[in-house]
Formats: structure tokens, sequence, C-alpha cells
């Protein structure tokens, strides 16, 4: 691994983790905690994005250890990325966001047997308030668990592959092209 | 406990949470969590003890809405064994401690960079966030209205950031290339942290502690 694409690891590691702060000025409930994943998978490749992902889980975990499981989901994210990257998915809102809709609810497939088995589906406030409105509307334990994860992930993603192409279309052709795939990403090369 | 070897302090924490899954509930989880708890609580209690207490709290009241009672102390012991045990590390695991030890156990120096780097660039970038959202605001933003305004405003914010951090690698790829960080070569740290016998074997028994457990569990 070059020195780069080293150095672009904790960089998008460190936005999946700061951009918290854009979306509380803006209070929506979005988590865009795997946007660096994206980010580092549609520039640098699938190992780049998950030692990202996993880099991220890590260091979150300190803040809150409940995030250190959901690592696996992390992986899949950045997994699914290659794929859009490789498509060519990232060219424009239209390609990107119903490909982020799709890894919202395979994000929340993944999280669903995590977040049930794990934590009883308490993982955190907004999740577990989802998760109890699904209970009293009659679905199973299992079911409701998988309605609170898929209500947090389903927008969640969308606007993270909505941000991710925004970016990788801001960013200017030269410095793009430094990375080894951000141009395929984008529909370019 | 902080004199503890880095990678003490990690097991330790990573096994009190594996075997509060793994031993029968609730004694099982009890007696995991009243050792994780006592931990925090041999750090203080603004440090240590409250931090836990408050981050568990919250998971024990959504339980209570989702679960039964005995469900509810199962999981609950579970969940704050957990929360206790990686307060604890927080609170005495010193990164640059964690990342002399690893280069010392012959870690690449590119591993421990990239939880060093991460750790001191999540502040920066939040702060950054921060004067960016005012920046911002002086402009006319508003934060304010339906989800489309919003979204857009959001846009308005994180764009400027993931864009200024992206920059920002190259300038960190030639500071890493200045300093000699190239994959594969091995660094010899200054003050390694102190490794005695006891602690290997303590980490060892911790280690073998958990699958042990397990297939006892099984059998």
């Amino acid at each position: 691994m070059s020195i780069r694409l080293l150095a672009l690891i904790p960089v998008a590691a460190a936005i999946s983790l700061a951009l918290s702060a854009a979306v509380d000025a803006v209070a929506l409930p979005l988590f865009l905690d795997t946007t660096g994943t994206i980010l580092a998978t549609a520039l640098a490749g699938p190992a780049v994005g998950i030692a990202t992902g996993v880099v991220t889980s890590a260091v979150n975990t300190l803040r809150n250890p409940t995030f250190w499981p959901f690592v696996v989901v992390q992986v899949i994210v950045a997994l699914y990325a290659w794929g859009a990257a490789r498509a060519g998915l990232f060219r424009s809102f239209r390609t990107a966001v119903p490909v982020g809709l799709a890894l919202g609810v395979i994000a929340a497939v993944t999280s669903t047997p995590i977040s049930y088995l794990v934590f009883g589906c308490t993982t955190t406030g907004g999740i577990a308030l989802t998760t109890a409105l699904g209970k009293a509307l009659g679905l199973s334990p299992l079911g409701a668990c998988f309605f609170g994860s898929f209500v947090s992930d389903f927008g969640d993603k969308a606007v993270t592959f909505a941000l991710v192409t925004s970016v990788l279309h801001a960013l200017p052709r030269r410095t793009a092209a430094r990375f080894p795939w951000a141009l395929r990403a984008i529909g370019v090369a | 406990m902080t004199r503890l070897h880095p990678f003490t302090l990690l097991t330790i924490a990573g096994a009190l949470p594996a075997l509060a899954w793994i031993l029968p509930a609730p004694s099982g989880g009890l007696a995991m969590a009243t050792l994780a708890l006592g931990l925090t609580a041999s750090r203080g209690l603004r440090p240590g003890l409250w931090p836990a207490v408050l981050t568990a709290a919250p998971f024990w009241l959504f339980l209570l809405l989702l679960h039964d009672v005995p469900t509810t102390i199962a999981i609950g012991l579970r969940i704050t064994t957990m929360v206790a045990s990686f307060v604890w590390l927080v609170a005495a695991l010193e990164p640059a401690r964690l990342v002399e030890a690893m280069v010392a156990a012959g870690w690449s120096a590119s591993v421990a960079y990239l939880f060093a780097a991460t750790l001191t660039a999540v502040p920066m970038l939040k702060a950054r966030a921060q004067r960016i959202a005012e920046a911002q605001r002086c402009r006319g933003l508003s934060p304010r209205g339906g989800i489309a305004s919003r979204l857009r405003a959001l846009r308005a914010l994180a764009l400027p950031l993931v864009l200024s951090a992206l920059h920002e690698v190259d300038e960190r790829a030639l500071a890493l290339e200045t300093r000699g960080l190239r994959p594969g070569i091995r660094r010899t740290t200054l003050a390694p942290p102190h490794d005695p016998v006891v602690e290997r074997t303590a980490r060892w028994v911790l280690l073998l502690a958990c699958p042990a457990a397990l297939i006892w569990r099984l059998l």
C-alpha cells in the first residue's frame, strides 16, 4: 500500500466521526458514520475501504463500546461500495441514491442479528425507540428489531452515497487522478 | 493499573465482556459487571464510575421498554460489563504507550500510525466542522426548515469539511515519507513499556479462559 493511501485511511475514518458535528448543526436523524468507508473505497479500492471501516469502528468504540460488534457492517459497506465504484455508479445522484437505498436494506439486514443477539435491540436511543414502535405495531421481536435498523439505515445510506458522489465530483480532476479508483467511480475512466 | 502493559489492559477489557456473554446469566454477568465496575471505580468517581454508569443507564431503560425483567437483567449486565470495561480502558490506556507497545511487539509502524493519527484527527476535524458551520451561518445559511432545506444545509457544511480533509492527504503522505514511515520497515522504540512474565502469563490465562468457558457452556 502506498504512503498516500496509508495517509488516506485515518483522514477518511476521522471524516466519518467528525461529520456528526455537521449533522448536529442541521438536526437531521442521520449518522453518516460510513461516509469515510464509502469515500475511501470509491477513491482507493476495497482494502483501503475495509481498513477505514475497521479503524472507524475501533476509534468509535472508545467513545461508545457498543459500536465494535458492528464492524462487520463497515466491512460489508466497503465491499458494496467497491462494487458500486467498479460499476461507475457514483456518476450522478440518479444512480447513487438508489444504490444507497439498497445499501440501507443490506445494512439493516446485517445489523439486525447483531443488535438482536448482542444488545437485545438497544444499541442507540433512536433505534431503540423505533424498535419499541415496531413492537407496539405488533411486529415480532426480531421484526421490530429489523424495523428499527431499517428506519435508521435506509435514508442514512442514501444520503451518505449522495454526499460521497458530491465529494467525488467536486474534487479537482488532478487530485482525483492521484487515487486509483476515483475516476472510474464517477464513470469518466 | 495505568502501569500495566497496554496489551494487558486490552486483554482485560476484551475478556470481561466476552466472559459476561459466555457465562450463565445472570450470575456470570453479575460477577463480570461487578469486576468491571470495580475497575472503573478504581479510576475515581468522575473519570471512571460515573461515565460508565451514565453510559449504561439508557440501555437498561430501553431494555425494560422492550423485554421482560429477567431478559433485561441478563442483557443489561452484559452491556454494563462492556461499557464499564471500555470506560476503564479509555481512562487507563495512553495511546502513545499503546503505539510503543505495538511497535516493540513487531507490529508494523503503519498500523500503529492508523490509530494514533485517527485519534488526533477527529477533534481537529470536529473543530473545523464547527468553524465551517459558523462561517456558513454568517453567509446566511439556515439549518432549519423542511427536510430538503436541511439536506442542502448539510451539503454546504459537509462538502468543505470533507474536501479540505482530502486535500491534507498529500501533506500527510509527504510528512510520513520524510519520517521514513514505509510499509515493511521495522522501527526501534525509544521506551518500550515493561512487559513482565507475570503479565504475559495472566494475558494467556485470560485469553484461554474465554474459549474454555465457551466449551464448558456448550458441553
